[in-house]
């Protein structure tokens, strides 16, 4: 995995993830958004778990979920 | 040459999570309900110790105190939990379609996956004392799945039995495999991870053992990696622990 390629973030408060690729639309924050480029500030919106606690994880998909995706050069 | 952390029962994370206050909305059986949790690894306040081991994320010693006391039905996204019931009574409802009620020896691992809900709760006045283990899984958003087990201890005495995961009846969709001994009498067991790329963390439960001859008493543990065995010695006083095996 390169510096450039989208990455992805695991709550270790309930599990929830955070795909650069993806966004969090429903939160304002929209696709291709890096996790540097999320407030220090930002919880969980599941759990109010704090951004700082969140792991970066390279865990693939389940067949039928997103696909990896790289940032458009 | 293996490696190998040891962690005393005091020097694990402490916390008491109320069911009043700002905890109210998480632990239900207000007013006089109370969680204690004791984490072998960082979790929720605690973060001065492990991050974890292997896929092992949580570790939590938990007893829930007080009829009615409870996680109230809360999201999950992927992590596996499983308990493991050691005295008392739980009840566990998900949303894929389980109200369970176990007792001690029985476990179960549940995959949220997708985005599975559950609850813990203590309907009793006696306290329930289980085992949290939180597991990453091996592909994010699978299809929520429970299953359950019980361990007999009678049946299985004196040897390492499975179960959860590779080679145990019961699978996880992770490299990773939980097995417990209760033994009554002194004895040698040996346990081979799959590979010495796979870790093994031994929690004692109950009583004393030696594991790779360190001494563990109730509520110890010891982290083992790059080993091709791991050794538990007992003695002549019932001991009981908990093996849990996961690709590092
Ligand atoms: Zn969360």
């Amino acid at each position: 995995m390169s510096d450039r390629d989208f990455k992805r973030w695991l709550c270790l408060g309930c599990g929830f993830s955070y795909d650069e690729a993806l966004g969090l639309p429903e939160h304002g924050i929209s696709p291709g958004t890096r996790w540097a480029d999320i407030p220090d500030d930002w919880c969980c919106p599941d759990c109010g778990t704090p951004k700082h606690l969140f792991e970066m994880v390279e865990i693939p998909y389940a067949p039928g979920q997103p696909t990896p995706q790289r940032p458009p050069l | 040459m293996s490696n190998s952390f040891i962690l005393r029962a005091a020097d694990r994370g402490h916390e008491t999570i109320l069911s009043t206050g700002p905890t109210a909305s998480y632990v239900g059986g207000h007013p006089d309900a109370f969680i204690t949790r004791q984490s072998s690894f960082n979790f929720h306040d605690y973060q001065s110790g492990r991050a974890g081991f292997g896929r092992i994320r949580v570790f939590g010693d938990e007893t829930f105190n007080n009829p009615g006391c409870s996680y109230n039905m809360h999201p999950h996204h992927n992590f596996i939990i499983c308990a493991f019931v050691l005295s008392g009574r739980l009840q566990h409802i998900n949303t894929t379609g389980n109200n369970d009620e176990l007792l001690a020896g029985d476990y179960y691992a549940f995959s949220a996956g997708s985005g599975g809900l559950h609850t813990e709760i203590n309907v009793h006045r006696e306290p329930m004392n289980a085992i949290y283990l939180w597991m990453l899984p091996d592909h994010l958003y699978l299809p929520p799945s429970y299953v359950r087990g019980r361990f007999d201890a009678e049946a299985s005495a004196n040897r390492i039995k499975p179960l959860l995961g590779a080679d145990a009846a019961l699978p996880i969709p992770q490299d990773a495999k939980v097995s417990r001994l209760f033994s009554t009498k002194p004895g040698r067991h040996v346990y081979r991870p799959r590979s010495s790329g796979h870790g093994v963390y031994c929690f004692v439960i109950d009583g004393t053992l030696a594991c790779d001859g360190t001494t563990l008493g109730s509520r110890d543990s010891k982290g083992i990696w790059n080993a091709t065995e791991v050794v538990l010695e007992t003695g002549d006083a019932p001991a009981d622990a908990l093996l849990v095996e996961t690709i590092l």
